[in-house]
């Protein structure tokens, strides 16, 4: 699954990253190519929509091109490429929040229902139901919890990747694992 | 539920798959994003960020085209001085730098320089090759069709012909790569489309 792209760097990315920084969006593919799953896992635990985790993924490989030249090469390749889609991930969540207060705002002074969302995507009803109690923590918490649990980051990694104290990590994950438990443990699962 | 149950429970979900052709189709899907918006600063940056990095990205250019010139020079200095510019991957990278903003890239005497529209206006079409010698002084440039520019002292206007000739228009002069010879003057000129150069 993830661990597959979770590369250390090789000479030859080295190569493709010195490429890419003169301005080769060509070679940037290849380097798109081998990061794309593991981009793409993380932007759909965090959205919980394919349509979405796409667009971020893209919004991602994008960031990720026009930063490259404040790549230091001190970093895996993978982190720093991971630590800015998490970002991309955050923000967009800040931007989902936004809309939906608008939304909320706009539905109740119209005393029209609100819509539904678009249904969660997942294979099968126990895929959607953790994906479900997985969208309702908040953004961070769920960063935490995608890094440690999925992408099997510790503490310390997820830390440097999210930008803050090991201590924050470990007090994200367990406030988002006591609230999943609730949720899960509930009936269905999204009586919450 | 105890930790390790949830443990369970979160690893059983599997991330929906996608088809092979998606993964294959992703990578060009960013490359050509990159390619169509405009690199670099977004709208709302400070006023004075825009100048910077500006400044930066030429300075930047010229660094790589300097690497690019101390790279080939050696295998190109016994063939032919010019081909540097006639060089694909060096038009390519100096492209991609500047998106729709080169009108040109010229190699005389003095050495190589870009002439960059101030507007993101240079329409993308095949580049054209004009060499142009006055008898004293000889440039090179890579150029697009409609430009006018100013080369060996002469103001000429680069146009590309439906059947891939070249014509250079001058105040006193219309050459046409159909019919080359020497013109008033001792003014020599060779040009041609860069059809082979995939951009």
């Amino acid at each position: 699954m993830v661990k597959e792209s979770r590369m250390g760097d090789t000479d030859e990315e080295k190569v493709l990253v010195l490429q890419s920084r003169k301005g080769d969006p060509a070679t940037f593919e290849s380097l798109v190519r081998t990061h794309q799953r593991m981009i793409h896992s993380l932007t759909f635990r965090m959205t919980g929509s394919l349509a979405d985790a796409e667009d971020l993924a893209q919004e991602a490989f994008i960031r990720a091109y026009r930063q490259l030249d404040s790549y230091q090469g001190t970093a895996k390749f993978s982190s720093w490429l991971y630590r800015i889609a998490v970002n991309a991930c955050l923000n967009w969540q800040q931007r989902e929040n936004r809309r939906e207060r608008m939304h909320a705002n706009w539905a109740e002074s119209n005393d029209a229902l609100r819509p539904e969302s678009e249904p969660l995507a997942g294979e099968d009803a126990p895929g959607r139901q953790v994906q479900a109690a997985l969208m309702k923590l908040p953004a961070k918490q769920r960063a935490a919890i995608v890094l440690t649990v999925y992408d099997g980051h510790n503490h310390a990694a997820a830390a440097k990747i999210l930008g803050c104290p090991e201590t924050t990590v470990s007090w994200r994950v367990f406030a988002a694992r006591r609230k999943l438990k609730r949720l899960l443990s509930a009936k269905g699962g999204q009586n919450e | 539920m105890n930790d390790s149950d949830l443990e369970k429970k979160l690893k059983a979900v599997q991330v929906p798959s996608r088809r092979e052709d998606y993964w294959e189709s992703f990578p060009r899907l960013v490359s050509a994003e990159l390619r169509a918006t405009p690199a670099r600063r977004p709208a709302d940056d400070p006023n004075w960020l825009p100048p910077l990095a500006w400044g930066g990205s030429i300075a930047f250019a010229c660094l790589l085209i300097g690497f690019a010139i101390g790279h080939w020079h050696g295998r190109m200095e016994k063939s032919d001085p010019y081909a540097l510019l006639q060089n694909g991957k060096v038009l390519h990278e100096v492209l991609t730098l500047f998106p729709n903003r080169v009108r040109a890239i010229v190699q005389d005497e003095h050495g190589m320089q870009l002439v960059l529209a101030d507007q993101p206006d240079v329409p993308a079409s095949t580049p054209i090759y004009v060499h142009i010698c006055d008898g004293k002084q000889c440039s090179s440039l890579v150029t697009f069709s409609g430009q006018e520019l100013e080369i060996a002292g002469q103001k000429v206007t680069i146009l590309a012909e439906a059947q891939g000739g070249v014509i250079v228009v001058g105040s006193r002069f219309a050459w046409s790569s159909d019919r080359p010879g020497e013109l008033r003057g001792g003014l020599k000129i060779e040009a041609t489309s860069l059809n082979s150069i995939n951009l």
